[in-house]
């Protein structure tokens, strides 16, 4: 037995998958995980730290690390790459002002050696807003082509106030990682 | 307390099968500024709040001297809860936990908290929450598992009012830095 099949089945044994969840401040990370959690939204505050949430989700535990987006909190998120399966990238797509920025902060992230096998989703969030950007033209801004052929990563739209798109997005990441780590009986 | 708290380890605290007497650091040790300021236990499938305590904002701080007296030093770092004795019989429970620190980068936080009734290991929990940002609030919100108990142990911690306790011991990168207590009674 070799050793990635005996660390694939401490690891299936456990069924745990780290999620690291990132972007910048105001993309609505916090109200993503509450929402998918089934909890009250109606009252965020900023995120001055981390929320760390575990989740049951189709026979896997989440660990969902949220880590607070602010300009100040960026140069920490570093700290919490280690053992991270997959990363969510949340996007306030209706804040095209700050889009350039929130590139340049994802590339950043994708060259990390730590974070080079994680699988990337890219939430488009906001998309009920009037004046958002659709996944598509996010894309393009993203200039993602970079990286298409070192890493499982996909674009989607969703809103944390409806819920739209989240499960969608969740259930990727989730499968894609899974069909990575563990062993299916 | 005595000499070379210091050098007590997280293994250390994993290897007690019964309650300290006393406790295994100062308040002191406490250099991070580690603060509780809320905490919750919620029905794991509902997410209904079953419990909640909140620091109040406007409380004082908790003093820092080393030769207080003992009894109030105990009173200080112990809770005690009162639940109803339905919690020993949930299965999962959900607690979410929020605390601050201080304006130092704190490394590799960890917390191991051993439950014991009447002196006999019932639980241990173990969770690192790793790096934590100069001055942060952060939340952490798990899913428990609970050993399932007898029924006569459900009865008998039910019988004996704070005879169910539990250590909470804190550790930054692998030194002691907080150590509470908590005692437990159950009624219906």
């Amino acid at each position: 037995m070799g050793l990635l099949t005996i660390i694939k089945k401490v690891k299936a044994k456990e069924r745990e998958i780290r999620l690291l969840m990132v972007g910048l401040d105001n993309a609505g990370k916090t109200t993503i995980v509450k929402r998918m959690n089934g909890e009250d939204i109606s009252s965020i505050s900023p995120t001055l730290g981390f929320n760390i949430k575990s989740m049951s989700f189709k026979g896997f535990t989440l660990n969902v690390w949220d880590v607070g987006g602010q300009k100040t909190l960026r140069s920490y998120w570093r700290n919490y790459y280690e053992r991270t399966d997959g990363m969510i990238w949340v996007i306030d797509s209706a804040d095209i002002r700050r889009l350039e920025d929130c590139r340049d902060e994802l590339h950043k992230l994708l060259v990390e050696e730590k974070l080079a096998g994680a699988s990337l989703l890219i939430l488009a969030n906001k998309q009920d807003i009037s004046g958002a950007l659709s996944p598509s033209e996010i894309e393009k801004v993203l200039q993602m082509e970079k990286f298409s052929s070192s890493r499982h990563w996909r674009i989607l739209g969703c809103s944390a106030v409806t819920g739209d798109g989240l499960l969608d997005g969740f259930d990727w990441v989730v499968s894609d990682i899974a069909s990575r780590i563990y062993l299916f009986d | 307390m005595g000499s070379g708290w210091e050098d007590i380890t997280p293994d250390d605290v994993l290897a007690l099968d019964g309650p300290t007497k006393g406790f295994l650091c100062p308040l002191s040790a406490n250099t991070y500024g580690i603060d509780f300021v809320d905490f919750e236990i919620k029905d794991a499938d509902s997410a209904r709040s079953l419990f909640r305590v909140q620091k109040d904002p406007d409380a004082a701080p908790v003093p820092m001297l080393d030769n207080i007296d003992p009894a109030i030093e105990e009173s200080i770092r112990t809770i005690k809860y009162c639940f109803p004795v339905e919690f020993l019989r949930y299965k999962t429970v959900r607690t979410s936990l929020v605390f601050q620190v201080g304006p130092n980068e704190v490394p590799n936080f960890r917390m191991i908290e051993r439950h014991y009734h009447k002196d006999e290991l019932i639980r241990s929990y173990d969770f690192t929450f790793g790096f934590c940002i100069p001055n942060s609030v952060n939340s952490w919100e798990a899913i428990y598992p609970v050993p399932e108990l007898k029924e006569d142990q459900v009865q008998d911690m039910a019988a004996h009012p704070y005879e169910t306790t539990s250590d909470s011991f804190y550790f930054v990168d692998n030194k002691l830095v907080m150590h509470n207590k908590a005692a437990y009674m159950y009624q219906d």
